[in-house]
């Protein structure tokens, strides 16, 4: 089996902030405008997707973000899951979705990196760089919002207070990484 | 420092606490809360620099960021040393540093100070009319104008502080902790919204928290004291944030504002190792309240500018504040009550005031006849008609008013003075308003311009001096009244709130003060700093100059550092007394960011260095950087440019790979490329909509080269698009086009398009592309892939297959960028180097070459390839680029499609692609250069230029492409490439130089 390679492989901590790359973790990207599609990501999932702005839903398994009228993303929660269990979810959305033109379902694992930010500062740190108003986004567990860190397009998903997770495209992430490393030094 | 001027009394300035500083290489002593300003006056130095016209020797004037006078060099290390800062603004810390600035060999001794002998021959406009002739001198003119250009010295070498950037949003922004900005602010935080209040000082409260008088009372208390209280309980406020140390710079549109924080800049230089120096803060406000307050306006009379003369409220706030006085026999000189309140502070403090001369004929207000129980003697209906001193003011000589005003009556009386302040009245700041796009109003009872409350342009308002209010129960009750109104709060604790306070009896304003001798003989200074006068005003009257902003670029008035913030209200008043205009109708010239002076270093943040611009890398990116690549920017994309190999130079190695890569096998990173994933029922539809192509036939499993036009029938972007499935394809694009690519397809499936059921996602990143070219491609698949049926008939060119490497599944293409037969592993990105290294040790026995991208373009021109961007220039179609093969006939229609039957398009005399050959094989073009056919013809008709040049190894001749005029109609044709050292011969070919039968795809 060949060696997964994640770009950043570290977990940092600053005074009162606590940065780590969450990988390998599960993405796939949905789409669709069908009135079934819904249903079949409840059966899929056990989740059904958000269709407010902004927002998410999910359970103890995944997390299901908002990113438009007609396009969502799945991660998994759980770290443990392997590549097996990728393909086989991405082949069991892809078969009950695209196959039957019900949507589109696209692996977007190894697209994004994903890193959690955890501590009293993780706000203070985004703004230095996000022109996003973190002020309702923080008060709400599970807010979801594209924005732009250092210029980077990210989408960042409110976990819980003080705890959120962060997602860069993989070839910006270690320019993103050094970034947010370089700011929460001076925090 | 000299004890006799510092008083020890107040509870600003921290006087445990001393401070070493360098003043033009004195060492001297301050304490803690001291401004560079307040220590000079403290230690008795009062002249500070030199003007920037006259050389005429200047002091401190002001107490503020309006200073034009002591503006001072700061440090001498080449890297951080700072020009234009003002003394008055900069707090003084430990191993301060400090120059005069706009003098040589020293202050006290200029040899500059002779412009001031030849000031009658330098008037407004000298320059202008002086330098104009000869022509010819100018070049002579300029290098002596230059050097003597501009103020203090530039670093000269990088900045090694730290800067960033903070992004804000708040309900309410307050600018300004003066009494208004502390009551909006509290007023906003009882209302529960968030609200942040940001002040330019260390310390909130303006010029009320040191205005210790009985006749200024709020709630019975002294106004200080209240407002101390005051600013205390704003702490308990958890929805409030206070910056201090905050200067807003700029207030643009829609309530977005800048504002620099400054973080170490009051710490020593130890002190500040791997801090942030300065911040700069961009703030989106829903609501902002303006209490930014006024500034006091000096009075323009002969030698008005002499150290030493100083604002009547610096004198205040440097005793009430500072604890330092300003001078030991000190005259005040007025039109208004203001100066009052320093006769009352001075005298409080056991400094002797002179004298109050006062251009009014009397005034009955509170604070004038507490001046008068104090014994202060007062000149009522006088001016000053001339100063006397020159480094320092020694004497001056008054004069009785004549009744209009206009000239001087009676007998000079002098008097000894070694300080005098003066006080013209109140200007309010509007400058943030109207940087905002609002508009202004003038009040004619105060000769002032305020805010006009009908034309604002955003959700804000002013509050305090900054609209016009001057005295305390106005500041206060106009504030809390306006506030809640703009914030819609009912009650607040505000609502019982009594203030009493002196009131003004009397107002009196004449803008140029008469003197006993002619104007021309005397010198009435408007803009301190750039030596402009209230003749240069009226000179430039005369000579026709009418708009205030004609005007100011001829005088040169308000173009100082200080933007003209002391001298802007006199140059309208003399205008408009001069022409018998109203001021009002004048207006004002353009207020514009920033505020106060943004170091580059606030404006740029964090972006410098390593985070000056953005990279984005490979997953197999330290793979190259471990095998020696060089790199190349392609867009964000760090990408290898080429492997040199025991010190080869670019040339050599580009050579070495393009031969292996022909010979036997080259492996190129192409993760790079825009990758599109395309699902969906009309998914052929929308690429035969897309590309100039047809698409619906292609069979599972192939793969199609595209173009993609822009609506104007101009070639946009190309690439091979797989189909993967029956409603499912994957879409290459360039690197550079991958972003552009993707949103414009998402608007014509949103805006144009939306009855197909079609779906994009990005997979760039997701999947990294390994390119294997060559006639050992085969063999090295094989050993990597063995159970995948390489064969010609399983596996033809254009086709893919779905496979595994290592149990991880991959799709393999077999296409080709360089006429090879070759194949591209398209694998997840986190398995990407483990496959990238397979491929190295598979192909270990053919040796396999890694190239990068300076081969990838020679070894494509061999072929006639194109690179859009390269090849292209947005101009040319695809017959212009011979590709008429690829325009499909049948299609109903494509973006572009229309567009390419215009008689423009289809003109025969278009700039088209050709090939070009040198006569001589070994010389090589150079990108970019012109084609001409007769060079002797004037002017040269320039036909076309060279797109793409290499010297070709497999060939062994120089090789080029070129968009020329009828290109296609040219073949054979010679033409010259002129060159600045010789021309060079070139025929016209066809673009295909290598395997124009395409034998090699299938080797």
């Amino acid at each position: 089996m060949l060696n997964f390679n994640s770009p950043i492989q570290n977990e940092k901590k600053y005074n009162e902030i606590k940065i780590t790359e969450v990988e390998p973790t599960i993405k796939i990207n949905l789409r669709s405008n069908k009135r079934e599609f819904s249903t079949k990501i409840g059966k899929i999932l056990s989740i059904l997707p958000p269709t407010e702005a902004n927002t998410s839903s999910g359970n103890e398994n995944y997390s299901l973000l908002w990113l438009s009228p007609d396009e969502w993303l799945v991660y998994s929660k759980n770290k443990n899951q392997n590549f097996k269990d990728q393909i086989e979810l991405e082949k069991k959305l892809f078969n009950e979705i695209s196959k039957i033109n019900q949507g589109a379902v696209t692996n977007v694992s190894d697209h994004w990196v994903l890193f959690n930010l955890k501590g009293n500062k993780i706000y203070d740190l985004l703004t230095k760089s996000c022109p996003f108003d973190f002020n309702e986004f923080k008060k709400k567990k599970g807010s979801v919002s594209q924005t732009i860190v250092n210029h980077i397009d990210v989408i960042i998903h409110n976990n819980e207070n003080n705890d959120l997770n962060l997602f860069v495209r993989r070839s910006f992430s270690e320019d993103l990484w050094l970034w947010i490393n370089d700011s929460a030094s001076f925090l | 420092m000299s004890n006799e001027l510092r008083i020890n009394k107040n509870n600003f300035i921290d006087q445990t606490v001393r401070i070493s500083f360098k003043f033009n290489g004195k060492k001297l002593f301050g304490f803690k809360g001291d401004t560079l300003a307040s220590a000079l006056l403290a230690n008795d130095i009062h002249l500070i620099g030199r003007s920037f016209k006259y050389h005429r020797p200047r002091g401190i004037m002001t107490c503020g960021s309006e200073e034009p006078n002591a503006i001072v060099q700061i440090g001498s290390d080449p890297a951080s040393t700072e020009p234009n800062v003002r003394a008055t603004e900069i707090e003084l810390y430990e191993g301060l540093e400090a120059f005069s600035q706009n003098c040589w060999p020293s202050v006290n001794f200029d040899v500059g100070g002779i412009n001031n002998l030849l000031s009658p021959i330098l008037p407004a406009g000298f320059y202008y009319k002086t330098f104009m002739w000869p022509a010819s001198f100018w070049e002579k003119y300029e290098f002596f104008i230059r050097y003597s250009a501009g103020l203090g010295k530039s670093p000269t070498k990088a900045d090694d502080d730290l800067y960033d950037h903070q992004y804000a949003h708040c309900d309410v922004l307050v600018i300004g902790g003066g009494i208004s900005g502390v009551i909006s602010a509290k007023l906003a935080a009882e209302k529960g919204l968030d609200t942040i209040l940001i002040d330019d000082k260390n310390f909130l409260g303006g010029s009320t928290i040191y205005q210790d008088e009985e006749s200024f009372k709020i709630n019975n208390a002294n106004s200080n004291q209240w407002l101390a209280r005051e600013i205390e309980n704003l702490k308990s406020y958890k929805n409030l944030v206070i910056k201090s140390r905050t200067s807003l710079a700029a207030f643009h549109g829609y309530n977005y504002l800048l504002a620099r924080e400054a973080l170490t800049d009051h710490l020593s230089v130890h002190e500040r190792k791997n801090k942030i120096r300065q911040r700069l803060w961009k703030i989106r406000a829903q609501k902002v309240i303006i209490a930014s307050g006024s500034i006091e306006r000096p009075l323009v009379f002969n030698n008005n500018d002499r150290p030493g003369i100083i604002l009547s409220s610096s004198v205040k706030k440097y005793i009430d504040y500072f604890g330092v006085k300003t001078g030991k026999n000190i005259s005040l000189f007025t039109n208004n009550d203001s100066a009052y309140e320093t006769a009352v502070s001075l005298n409080k403090s056991g400094v002797n005031v002179n004298v109050v001369i006062d251009i009014r004929e009397n005034s009955d207000s509170d604070i004038v006849k507490k001046a008068q129980k104090l014994g202060i003697k007062i000149l009522w209906g006088h001016t000053i008609v001339e100063t006397n001193g020159y480094k320092r003011i020694k004497s001056f000589e008054a004069m009785k008013l004549s009744s209009d005003g206009e000239n001087v009556v009676g007998n000079k009386i002098k008097f000894n003075s070694d300080c005098i302040g003066i006080s013209g009245g109140w200007t309010p700041m509007v400058h943030l308003y109207t940087q905002s796009g609002g508009k202004l109003q003038f009040k004619s009872n105060d000769n002032i311009f305020i805010p006009d409350e009908t034309k604002t342009p955003s959700e804000q308002i002013s509050v305090g001096s900054c609209n016009g209010d001057f005295e305390l129960d106005d500041v206060v009750n106009n504030t809390i009244y306006n506030v809640k109104k703009f914030i819609s709060l009912d009650k607040s604790s505000y609502d019982k709130i009594n203030v009493t306070c002196s009131k003004e009896s009397s107002k009196k304003n004449i803008w140029l003060l008469p003197s006993d001798k002619p104007l021309y003989k005397t010198k009435p200074f408007l803009d301190f700093q750039n030596d402009s006068t209230a003749k240069d005003v009226k000179l430039a009257l005369r000579e026709g100059f009418k708009s205030i902003e004609h005007v100011k670029r001829y005088t040169t008035t308000g173009m100082g550092t200080d933007q003209g913030k002391l001298s802007n209200m006199h140059a309208l008043g003399i205008i408009a007394d001069t022409t018998g205009t109203n001021m009002g109708e004048l207006g004002t010239t353009t207020f514009r960011p920033p505020y106060t002076p943004l170091t580059f270093g606030t404006i740029v943040g964090r972006n410098v260095g390593k985070f000056f611009d953005h990279t984005r890398k490979t997953a197999i990116h330290n793979w190259h950087v471990d095998n020696k690549a060089e790199f190349e920017n392609v867009g964000q994309w760090k990408r290898p440019w080429y492997f040199p190999k025991n010190g080869e130079t670019m040339h050599e190695a580009v050579q070495r790979e393009s031969k292996a890569a022909r010979e036997s096998a080259g492996i190129l990173d192409a993760s790079t490329l825009g990758k599109i994933d395309i699902q969906g029922s009309d998914a052929s539809e929308f690429l035969n909509r897309v590309y100039t192509n047809a698409w619906s036939k292609l069979a599972i499993g192939k793969c199609r080269y595209g173009l993609m036009l822009n609506e104007d029938g101009m070639v946009y972007d190309d690439g091979v698009t797989t189909r993967l499935a029956e409603n499912h394809y994957i879409m290459t694009t360039t690197t550079g086009g991958a972003a552009n690519v993707l949103s414009k397809l998402e608007d014509y499936l949103q805006t144009e398009w939306p009855e197909l059921d079609v779906y994009l996602t990005t997979v760039t990143d997701q999947y990294s592309t390994i390119s294997i070219c060559g006639p050992n491609s085969k063999n090295i698949i094989k050993k990597i892939i063995p159970d995948l049926n390489l064969s010609d008939e399983n596996f033809p060119h254009m086709s893919f297959k779905d496979s595994k490497i290592d149990g991880v599944n991959c799709r393999i293409m077999r296409i080709s960028f360089t006429g090879e037969h070759s194949y591209e592993i398209n694998i997840q990105s986190n398995y990407a180097n483990d496959v990238w290294k397979a491929c190295m040790d598979a192909g270990k026995e053919f040796n396999i070459t890694p190239y990068g991208t300076e081969t990838m373009h020679l070894l494509r021109a061999e072929k006639g390839f194109i690179i859009t961007g390269q090849d292209t220039d947005g101009t040319l179609t695809p017959s212009d680029l011979q590709m008429d093969w690829i325009i499909s006939k049948k299609k109903y229609d494509f973006i572009g499609k229309r567009s390419l039957y215009r008689s423009d398009t289809i003109r025969e005399d278009r700039k088209q692609l050709v090939g070009l050959l040198t006569d001589d094989p070994k010389e090589v073009l150079e990108e970019g250069a012109q084609l001409v056919e007769d060079i002797n013809k004037k002017p040269v008709e320039m036909l076309g230029h060279v797109t793409s040049s290499y010297y070709s190894p497999n060939l062994n001749k120089s090789i080029a492409l070129a968009i020329v005029k009828s290109g296609k109609k040219m073949k054979g044709k010679k033409l010259i490439v002129p060159m600045e050292e010789k021309n060079i011969n070139v025929t016209i070919t066809d673009t295909v130089f290598y395997d124009k039968e395409n034998k090699r795809l299938n080797a």
